[in-house]
């Protein structure tokens, strides 16, 4: 079994195909970005980009992601530029405790490749599922803008 | 589930724990230790090498951007560029710093970290390259870091920032170490006020699951009564199956005698009975009828950090290494040195960037069950906690319920009198035995439940007083602490009089205030808020708008305006909120709005979502499902407004709860005609 992780491709050990996906990418792989909030797929901590889609890594099988391509966090920026939706995170001051964050921005991300010009609404449907206990919706909803007109 | 007592079952458990000196029940417990900063301490948290500076970061970073704030002032002391300053989280190898709670980090830590600074400062410039500064604290006015201009009151690109936007690792769980284990210690789905732990195991059963490493029975202190049993897997995933496969029979001592938490902090049944212990304010109002008598009811809440707590342990030549997400990493060390028989010199807590934490991550918990494993194992070990964990085995946010009353003659207020019921926060269950509690509860009372109970208003004759009881779930501070839940039933009540006293609430709320500080808030927030005008009509929906302020530990003041929009079938959207905020000295705007802003969405939270279901006196709630926080579509433009003052900088991180949750409430009120006096609202309550 095989994937594509962030553009290259790793074999899945077959001792980790029965894990979540989130668990091969953070303790096998050490792609620590993408975090555990709830195990059960709504929170969206966890969330990454499997075949252009955003996907709850935690709820998603190691063994599913065979021969599909996955993209983390880690993947986003080419060398030291930031992707446009980190960089307008880091404008907006986005982050407080950071946690949700990764999540938060790969589900951006995913929106943002799916629907180029998004509206408010647009943002909330596609970003609802995604939650901050910090309280940083205002923030991340200005953020996703400012990216769109960016990209 | 057999239910019997708990201690033939344990005693062998029980000899372990002792001879590990382990949380043994009438043991006095290890205390938080909570010195105050001064500025001898604060040279040790800055250093320089060959023209660069290192800041050890004197605070947890939790979310509050402390670690920018902070480097905002060490800069402008040290007159060194943004990127000369390299700043790092703290372990516990240097001297202990207070616990990071209370809104202080700014308040408490920017004056010895500026004195610090300053002497570094002189002493470069003075020539001298190695060794020692000594510091002499010099007046206010000669540092540059209290007042405005420069990176004060400027907002810089967030410290840790870029590493958060691209997934580098910052937490505790993110910590890896070569031949790392996954443990989890299991307990009885019980209260943690009763007697639990493991009575039986299939320990053949799990021998056969793949991952498996070890069962650990010797798995660290109780939390509360319920003692566990620790596995211990190669994968992380692996340990639900094995969870699963041990299939552990449990023994559990109840039910607990306050099992009806409802019942146990109902207030007019603990008035009924006697008068409340605990005196706020001594007024005595007179006897009569009153004009506003309401009943306020706020139940459980969790913190609900998106981050279940996490630690990493690893014990090497003699010597524990803990990573933490914790408020107080120098109570973690002393609780596991005594914990598990260890001088504190042989055990290290490095503190991790927190993924939240809001109060809930101030006690020792996950810690001693990583520590427990790597002794058992002799390998690293991580743990994790679930998210139904998170919900059984932290403390939460207390119930509060309050019986409020206030007379009202020729638009003023002349008598008023608070009473609430509640649980500890200060002295929690969570940390401190009953035996001992009673002391304190005899002696101190309880500071967390009483804060914000003296209310902001000059009130006539005015009581207030309150008592707590010891629950089966644990309670303990959550942002705020008391000042939330008293300041939404306070703020509820005085709306409540306003209507008797036929003033306009902003109107009536200033011929109340003394303190021009909050006076002030409020005439800002009804100017940017344009008070006073009716927001256009929709049809199908009902259309309110409230107002509420508060200070916060006497010297943050803030106040919120709120729209709402309530529809047929009572649900409640709040459309647009403003806050005005006053914390003195604004080291970074962008960040103390970010606190606001947060204080706002958790003010909605307050009175729409935050509950924790239990029965039977334990936690039920698995998931954000059972215990939901708002969410995107919740959540309104919101506008704040920073008061820039040259009054010493206060806490800002907990200051407008003290105001967000009593404007949407008010703004319920005046859209639906209905007082909401229990919380969250239900919209059955508010349907037509």
């Amino acid at each position: 079994m095989s994937f594509t992780l962030n553009g290259k491709s790793h074999d899945i050990p077959p001792d980790w195909a029965d894990e979540p996906l989130l668990f091969l990418l953070r303790d096998h792989f050490g792609l620590t970005g993408a975090k555990f909030g709830c195990g059960v797929g709504i929170c969206g901590a966890c969330t990454i980009i499997m075949d252009g889609l955003a996907t709850r890594a935690c709820t998603t099988r190691a063994g599913e992601v065979d021969g599909r391509s996955v993209r983390t966090i880690e993947g986003l920026a080419e060398g030291d530029v930031l992707h446009p939706v980190q960089q307008a995170w880091l404008d907006h001051g986005v982050p407080q405790c950071g946690y949700c964050q990764a999540g938060q921005i790969m589900a951006a991300v995913a929106l943002l490749e799916q629907v180029r010009d998004p509206s408010t609404d647009d943002i909330d449907a596609a970003m609802d599922g995604n939650l901050c206990r910090c309280g940083t919706y205002t923030r991340i909803r200005a953020a996703v803008l400012s990216a769109a007109e960016r990209t | 589930m057999l239910r019997r007592a708990f201690l033939t079952a344990a005693a062998g458990g029980l000899l372990v724990l002792i001879g590990a000196g382990a949380g043994v029940l009438n043991q006095v417990p290890v205390i938080p230790k909570r010195p105050n900063p001064d500025t001898e301490t604060a040279l040790g948290w800055i250093t320089h090498r060959d023209g660069r500076f290192t800041l050890t970061l004197p605070r947890a970073e939790m979310g509050q951007n402390i670690a920018t704030a902070l480097k905002q002032v060490a800069c402008t002391e040290l007159e060194a560029d943004w990127d000369v300053v390299n700043v790092v989280l703290h372990a516990t190898d240097m001297s202990r710093v207070k616990a990071t709670v209370g809104s202080e980090s700014v308040m408490l830590f920017a004056e010895p970290l500026a004195q610090a600074c300053a002497a570094l400062r002189d002493a470069l410039a003075a020539g001298q390259a190695a060794g020692e500064v000594s510091v002499t604290s010099r007046p206010l006015a000669d540092l540059r870091s209290l007042r405005v201009g420069g990176l004060i009151g400027a907002s810089p690109e967030l410290t840790q920032g870029r590493e958060i936007v691209t997934g580098l690792p910052l937490y505790a769980a993110d910590t890896r170490l070569p031949g790392m284990l996954y443990g989890c210690v299991l307990r009885a789905p019980a209260s943690v006020e009763v007697q639990s732990g493991p009575l039986r195991w299939n320990v053949e059963a799990v021998r056969g699951v793949p991952g498996f490493v070890a069962v650990v029975e010797d798995c660290g202190p109780p939390i509360g009564k319920a003692h566990g049993l620790g596995i211990v897997a190669a994968r992380p995933g692996a340990l639900e199956a094995i969870a699963e496969a041990l299939d552990i029979e449990w023994s559990i001592a109840g039910p607990h005698a306050r099992s009806d938490i409802a019942r146990a902090v109902d207030v007019d049944a603990r008035l009924s009975d006697s008068a409340l212990p605990h005196v706020v304010l001594d007024g005595a109002p007179e006897d009569g009828a009153w004009d506003v008598d309401l009943r306020v009811d706020i139940p459980i809440a969790a913190h609900g950090p998106i981050e279940p707590r996490a630690a990493v342990a690893s014990m090497q030549d003699g010597a524990l290494r803990v990573w933490a997400g914790t408020q107080d990493a120098f109570y973690i060390r002393d609780f596991l040195a005594d914990a598990f028989g260890l001088s504190a010199k042989t055990v290290t807590v490095q503190s991790c960037r927190i993924g939240g934490a809001f109060g809930g991550k101030t006690i020792c918990t996950v810690e001693a069950e990583a520590a427990a494993l790597t002794l058992a194992t002799a390998r690293p070990v991580k743990v994790q906690w679930t998210r139904a964990q998170e919900y059984a085995l932290g403390f939460h946010r207390p119930p509060s319920s309050h019986r409020i009353k206030a007379r009202v003659a020729q638009g003023r207020i002349t008598d008023w009198d608070h009473a609430q019921m509640s649980s500890h926060i200060m002295f929690t269950a969570a940390v401190v035995p009953s035996w001992m509690q009673r002391g304190t509860d005899m002696f101190a009372g309880d500071g967390g439940v009483a804060r914000g109970m003296a209310a902001p208003y000059v009130l006539g004759r005015a009581r207030a007083a309150y008592d707590m009881v010891r629950l089966p779930v644990h309670t303990g501070p959550w942002r705020g602490l008391g000042a939330g839940p008293n300041a939404l039933a306070i703020e509820c009540a005085i709306d409540e009089a306003a209507r008797m006293a036929g003033v306009d609430p902003l109107a009536f709320r200033l011929a109340h205030v003394a303190d021009p500080l909050l006076a002030g808030v409020l005439e800002r927030v009804g100017e940017i808020a344009k008070w006073g005008s009716a927001p256009a009509p929709v049809d199908g929906l009902r259309l309110g708008r409230g107002i509420a302020c508060g200070t916060y530990k006497d010297t943050s003041h803030a106040a919120a305006v709120a729209d709402v929009a309530v529809d047929r079938q009572g649900r409640v959207r709040v459309s647009r909120m403003w806050c005005v905020h006053d914390c003195g000295l604004v080291i970074n705007p962008d960040q103390v709005r970010a606190q606001c802003e947060g204080n706002l969405v958790w003010s909605l939270g307050m009175v729409l979502t935050d509950d924790l279901p239990t029965d039977a006196g334990h936690v039920t709630a698995q998931t954000f499902a059972d215990a939901p926080i708002p969410r995107m579509t919740d959540v309104p433009a919101i506008t704040v407004d920073l008061i820039q003052s040259d009054r010493p900088p206060q806490g800002a991180g907990e200051t407008a709860m003290v105001a967000g949750p009593g404007a949407i409430a008010n703004a319920i009120r005046a859209a639906t005609g209905r007082r909401p006096a229990r919380f969250p609202v239900r919209a059955k309550d508010l349907a037509t």
